[in-house]
């Protein structure tokens, strides 16, 4: 089992590392994607700039903890999409029957399909990221804790995209529907939950979990507490599990499309 | 002219197949406008108090107007199709077909965004409606001149994605600087008026696209006047002019890089 798992690790490992190098053949454009994607988050700061000169606080958050809010959204969103990227476009690969590819591999079919591409953009995110907590402020329990977080944040966004992409198993045209889900999480992420009233909060805790995946990392960072730390792992573990659980028990409606592809 | 009317027919034609698709997209955008609706709503304790000449009446309708242009525009996806055409090789096909590439182009997009700058302006409007329980104060000439306003608003956004796209003939990929120039358009002219920047800022925000493919149309929306009617016209009129002339002279350039290798 644990010899098995060691396998597998070493395998995603690899296909993530193939999958850079191969973005790297063009090392202008790898380069100019990550620098311009931190431009382009730098960018959003100037929103918080003018609306913190209308109002001292905004949705009970100072200016520094917006950034951290940023920098935590950032991050996870260049987590998830730097190891995971194909998580997000799985209805695709379903409905094309490009899922053969990985069905004939001896090795687990849902995480040689999510890890098989990189965004390079993801690496600006994630750089972006850093850049927001340093301004935040230093601190090795928060900065552990805050890597700690871009991780968990990241497998529930990737784990709520295997979920709703895996209706595709199902239903037609769900990609639409994986899109939307996909994003309103990185919408809802960006912006503080005490502008949020009654059904959009509870929303924001269940359905689209970004309060789980963005909101308790910041309130846990600010104060540390030891619920919301449990609370954030716990469900975090879980959707992996029910992503897990659905995407398997979705493979097993699949059927190929004869699709003759090479995968260079 | 018939030629690039006829492009835009077909390309009317096509999409009239995904309206559904359009409705369901318009979710997104729906969330968006939620978003912006609470913050303004949490940033106006009082909804008659007047921030930098705007109430929260005027300030939604402001968002609910730029988000109309933004979403009817797809701007990301136009972008990387000029990038992906150029890229591919497949721009070759229009080199020898008798019409020029931009206004192929600008026909097949502008195709594209009859459909859903209809679609949108219905949902965008009860959207607005839906949050504040009423309209702005407009009457049939002040509407039919933002409608004009939008559309030139559209049609020069077109333009000047065109450019950044085509700069893919001499880096490969140029999608990296269509993020900063839509954020910049984004943070400076849709989510705030320009009234909203110091004025140094303003100065130069009247003068930059900003102030065209925007503001523009989403201001008179909202506060109608003449004066402010006359000008915006006649800036986008210029913007119109110089965008083309541009992309005319980057297609130009960069036309000349292609190898065609057969195949």
């Amino acid at each position: 089992m644990l010899t098995a798992a060691k396998n597998q690790l070493k395998v995603t490992k690899l296909s993530i590392k193939y999958a850079v190098m191969r973005e790297m053949l063009n090392k202008t454009t790898f380069v100019s994607n990550i620098i311009f994607m931190i431009l382009n988050n730098a960018c959003m700061i100037i929103q918080w700039i003018v609306l913190f000169s209308l109002k001292d606080n905004v949705g009970g958050y100072t200016f520094q903890q917006i950034l951290l809010l940023w920098g935590m959204s950032s991050g996870v969103y260049g987590v998830a999409h730097f190891f995971f990227d194909k998580a997000f476009s799985l209805a695709n690969t379903i409905n094309s029957g490009k899922l053969d590819a990985y069905i004939v591999q001896p090795k687990n079919v849902l995480l040689s399909a999510i890890t098989s591409n990189v965004k390079v953009s993801a690496i600006g995110d994630i750089i972006f990221a850093f850049v927001m907590y340093f301004i935040y402020g230093f601190n090795i329990t928060t900065f552990i804790l805050y890597i700690l977080f871009l991780i968990t944040g990241g497998l529930i966004l990737v784990a709520v995209s295997i979920i709703f992409n895996s209706l595709s198993f199902w239903f037609n045209n769900t990609d639409m529907v994986s899109d939307t889900v996909n994003s309103l999480m990185v919408n809802f992420s960006t912006y503080p939950e005490g502008i949020f009233k009654g059904i959009t909060k509870i929303l924001l805790f269940t359905i689209i979990p970004v309060g789980i995946a963005n909101y308790i990392p910041i309130k846990i960072i600010t104060e540390f507490n030891i619920y919301l730390f449990i609370i954030n792992i716990s469900v975090c573990l879980l959707l992996i599990l029910i992503s897990f659980i659905i995407f398997y028990k979705g493979l097993k409606k699949y059927s190929s499309s004869n699709l003759m592809s090479a995968r260079i | 002219m018939r030629k690039y009317a006829f492009i835009i027919k077909t390309q009317v034609m096509s999409n009239l197949q995904y309206v559904f698709n359009l409705i369901f997209n318009y979710i997104s955008y729906f969330i968006i406008l939620f978003i912006f609706f609470n913050i303004w709503q949490y940033i106006y304790s009082d909804s008659t108090n007047l921030i930098n000449g705007y109430n929260l009446n005027q300030m939604t309708w402001y968002v609910v107007i730029t988000e109309i242009i933004w979403m009817t525009l797809n701007g990301r996806k136009f972008c990387i199709q000029i990038s992906n055409d150029v890229k591919s090789g497949n721009i070759t096909y229009n080199i020898n077909k008798p019409y020029n590439y931009i206004g192929y182009v600008l026909s097949t997009h502008l195709g594209d965004i009859l459909i859903r700058i209809g679609i949108y302006s219905i949902l965008g409007v009860l959207t607005g409606f839906l949050f504040l329980g009423r309209f702005p104060d407009l009457n049939i000439f002040s509407v039919i001149i933002v409608i004009i306003t939008i559309f030139l608003a559209l049609i020069i956004s077109t333009l000047l994605i065109t450019f950044i796209g085509l700069f893919s003939f001499f880096i490969e990929d140029s999608g990296p600087f269509y993020w900063v120039y839509s954020k910049l358009i984004l943070v400076f002219g849709t989510m705030f008026p320009i009234e909203f920047f110091p004025s140094i800022i303003q100065k130069i925000l009247n003068f930059s696209p900003v102030y065209v493919v925007s503001y523009g149309p989403a201001k008179l929306f909202v506060d109608f006047s003449w004066n402010n009617a006359i000008s915006i016209i006649i800036a986008q009129l210029i913007y119109l002019a110089i965008a083309y002339l541009m992309c005319y002279l980057l297609y130009k350039k960069g036309v000349k890089k292609i190898n065609v290798n057969g195949g």
